[in-house]
């Protein structure tokens, strides 16, 4: 099926090839219960009711449409302090997902969120991850896709952030011949603050697709966004990130920045980092860079006795470290760096 | 306490004169219109050829789907074609009084005694007056209007005409190409350096019409030029068009500087385009000033094609009350060692409307490029907007890439800063607006164009409160 799929919230000139993602997928329905999952946690409530409103942007219409009538797995969480673990482990009988997770903060949580392929063969998933943060609460939300290089993954994430609430994201997008993302973040409360932090890691014919949104409406909101990426191969990365200032928003403060390491001259790199503003007291700055491994960093580590490929592994690491140490479960960060040296060896 | 700064004085530009034209075609867009100005024009038959090739790519081009609202600009209310009471001149005292008076209002005929080496002034569709000094013409410069290059110098347009732009760039190039007229041609023979700028300037005075001229300018190898823009026009309730063309060609080893000051009225679509084709070892630098019209689509581009050539690009942007202004850069790289430098800075209030929109591309075989963009965007007001839509391509490994933005008001830091050193809160917001411009207006051609210290008319001093 031909689809369009993350759309850019203003658009700019056809010929620059930016404004959506085209692909041609196949989307399954009719699908079984997905069962290879596992929930860890002590005292929050997991149900599985979940009553989704329409997105306000999300992966476009015929993915939502699939979501919302053959989702296979429905989980809704209100948080208690602690930490919560959700692991889909993709295998033989568990190859396509199409799930919902609906993240209510009440209380301060730490939530882990991994989808890793436990098969060689193509898997599917489609998800869609609301969350309200509530008054006074701090969400820490760490999503990690770790699946195989023959799948396809979609992923659309709302959130909702009250007063004084804070929610820090952290995405570690490393899975997938075909990794989407729709991130949207709703900052409505006075002093709200979302921290969104990701690293992707494309190599081969792999597409990453990337369209973050922030809208700051509350006085005093705050975003950051900080994105490090390494391409090798003929991958190719759109990264969209866009900071609204809506009017209302005074003394709001937005940042965001990518930066794209290069480890092939055949890899493609786009990125459309975007500020709109209707509010004059703000403070917004975005930046972005691309560029190739550091050639004196490199000469430095080999001198040390190290291969190029040890080496340039090192730096790619480095430049992920502080992303990768937002994930509090030691199990899951080893998986990453054992992820991010397997991609790169 | 909020910081004020007035509007731009247009006084000067805003002298209308009375619609007194020799020739008007009738509003709208058909066959029979281009064929008229054709005839009018006593174009050759390829001439001919292209506008009407170029109408029927009009025809089957959309109009875009982003940028400003473009729905009040009806093609059937647009004269494309109005030619004054007046013949090409090479002496001022020969253009009629009234049009003379405009330029002289406007500070041309001053600015050419001072500070530069060449004058083209068009009035409406057709350039009323043209000269170079005589020095130029024997190291085998030439400054001409459009028309007199299509029929002196056929083969040079011939080869070079629409080939920069393609006609199917978009829906407003193929009406440029189809209704084209007035305009300037310049080319600089190899090795010739102008130590002194030529200028060319744009009035449209008539109402309900539109101003479609072509700029051509090659740069020979080895040769320098700094070229000077200026356009105006006064303020009617009706829509007015500009669809310009500029096409570049800045050969190997060769420099241009494009300077242009745009101070179009309120009432004007501003749907310009403009190209450079940059060779070997080649510099182009752009410096824009856009403060009028009421909506602006403009993003002036450099293909980098030759080993080593750069590009830089300076522009301001002021937009006031009822403008949406939506300019930027775009800038190809497409060979090694290519370069790339945009500093842009832009300035909303009274509700208007700045973006600033651009493309940089990296192609494959671009290696060790750079480059480096900063744009910067100055709120003076809440019910003002500004927006960077800003796309990075990047195409290959062995690049230097950098792009950064800003957006605010203006700094409590700052302003706290200066009124510990005495100064008055007024004076202290005057000298930060004035300091965020500066970079992007001391490259303005102040000196040349007498009409900057007019277009930039801060007003800063008592005005803010």
């Amino acid at each position: 099926m031909n689809v369009k799929l993350n759309e850019t919230p203003v658009r700019t000139s056809r010929n620059f090839q930016i404004n959506n993602l085209k692909l041609d997928i196949d989307i399954p329905t009719k699908i079984k219960e997905f069962e290879n999952i596992e929930i860890i946690n002590q005292e929050s409530k997991i149900t599985k009711e979940i009553e989704l409103n329409d997105l306000v942007y999300g992966n476009g219409e015929e993915l939502e449409e699939n979501n919302i009538k053959y989702s296979n797995n429905k989980i809704r969480i209100e948080t208690k302090k602690e930490d919560i673990k959700l692991i889909y482990n993709f295998d033989d009988k568990n190859l396509e997902l199409i799930n919902q997770i609906e993240i209510i903060g009440n209380n301060d949580a730490n939530i882990i969120i991994e989808y890793k392929s436990n098969t060689d063969k193509k898997c599917f998933h489609n998800g869609i991850i609301k969350t309200i943060a509530k008054e006074n609460c701090k969400l820490n939300i760490v999503i990690v896709n770790l699946m195989n290089d023959k799948s396809n993954s979609f992923e659309a994430i709302e959130n909702d952030i009250l007063e004084n609430a804070v929610v820090n994201y952290t995405i570690i997008d490393l899975g997938g011949k075909t990794s989407v993302t729709n991130y949207y973040s709703n900052i409505l409360g006075v002093n709200a603050s979302n921290d969104l932090k990701t690293i992707y890691l494309g190599k081969n014919e792999e597409i990453k697709d990337l369209n973050y949104i922030a809208e700051l409406k509350g006085e005093k909101t705050n975003i950051d966004i900080d994105v490090q990426g390494v391409l090798d191969g003929n991958c190719k990365k759109n990264f969209k990130g866009t900071i609204d200032f809506k009017k209302g928003c005074k003394k709001a403060k937005g940042n965001e920045n990518e930066f794209c390491l290069l480890l092939s001259d055949k890899a493609k790199s786009i990125a459309l980092p975007m500020l709109l503003c209707t509010e004059d007291e703000v403070e917004g700055n975005h930046s972005t860079a691309s560029g190739k491994v550091d050639n004196k960093s490199l000469f430095y580590i080999m001198s040390r006795g190290l291969s190029y490929k040890e080496a340039v592994k090192l730096i790619v690491k480095s430049n992920f470290n502080k992303i990768i140490d937002r994930i509090l479960d030691e199990e899951i960060k080893k998986e990453v760096l054992e992820e991010i040296d397997r991609r790169l060896d | 306490m909020r910081t004020k700064v007035e509007d731009i004085n247009r006084n000067i530009y805003d002298i209308k004169n009375k619609d007194n034209y020799e020739f008007k075609i009738k509003k709208g867009l058909s066959k029979e219109i281009v064929e008229e100005i054709s005839k009018q024009k006593n174009d050759p038959d390829w001439m001919r050829e292209i506008r009407l090739k170029a109408l029927e790519t009009y025809e089957k081009l959309d109009l875009p789907t982003w940028g400003p609202d473009l729905s009040e600009l009806k093609m059937d209310n647009i004269a494309t074609y109005v030619k004054p009471k007046s013949d090409l001149n090479s002496s001022w005292d020969d253009v009629p009084e009234d049009i003379k008076n405009t330029f002289d209002k406007l500070g041309i005929p001053e600015a050419e005694k001072k500070s530069l080496a060449g004058v083209g002034a068009q009035y409406d569709s057709e350039v009323v007056y043209h000269s170079i000094k005589e020095d130029l013409l024997k190291k085998g410069v030439i400054y001409t209007d459009m028309e007199t290059a299509v029929k002196q110098y056929p083969e040079i347009v011939k080869e070079h005409f629409m080939k920069c732009v393609p006609i199917n760039d978009h829906k407003f190039v193929a009406l440029h190409a189809a209704v084209w007229s007035g305009g300037s041609f310049v080319y600089v023979p190899k090795g010739v350096k102008l130590d002194i700028p030529l200028q060319s300037y744009f009035r449209l005075n008539s109402p309900e019409s539109g101003q479609f001229e072509h700029t051509l300018i090659i740069v020979d190898e080895g040769a320098s030029l700094h070229f000077i823009e200026g356009c105006s026009a006064p303020k009617y309730n009706k829509v007015n068009l500009h669809a310009g063309c500029v096409e570049l060609y800045v050969k190997d080893g060769a420099y241009l500087r494009y300077s242009t000051i745009e101070n179009w009225s309120k009432n004007m679509m501003n749907l310009n385009t403009k190209k450079a084709i940059v060779g070997k070892n080649a510099q182009i630098d752009w410096v824009t000033g856009s403060f009028g019209s009421r909506v602006s689509m403009l993003y002036p581009m450099s293909i980098l094609n030759g080993e080593n050539a750069k590009t830089e690009y300076t522009g301001i942007t002021f937009a006031g009350k009822g403008q949406n202004l939506d300019t930027g850069f775009k800038v190809i790289h497409n060979a090694k060692n290519t370069s790339s430098l945009v500093n842009s800075k832009s300035i909303s209030k009274g509700g208007g409307s700045c973006t600033y929109r651009a493309l940089v591309r990296v192609s494959e075989n671009a290696k060790n490029s750079k480059c480096s963009v900063s744009c910067e965007s100055l709120m003076l007001d809440d019910i003002s907007r500004s927006d960077t839509i800003p796309v990075n391509d990047i195409r290959t490994d062995e690049v230097t890439f950098s792009h950064e933005a800003k957006i605010g008001k203006i700094s409590d830091k700052e302003i706290f800063y200066l009124m510990s050193r005495g100064l008055s809160e007024e004076d202290a917001k005057a000298m930060i607006v004035r300091g965020f411009a500066y970079p992007i207006s001391k490259e303005l051609p102040v000196e040349y164009a007498v009409e900057m210290n007019n277009l930039i008319n801060l007003e800063l001093e008592g005005s803010i409160g």
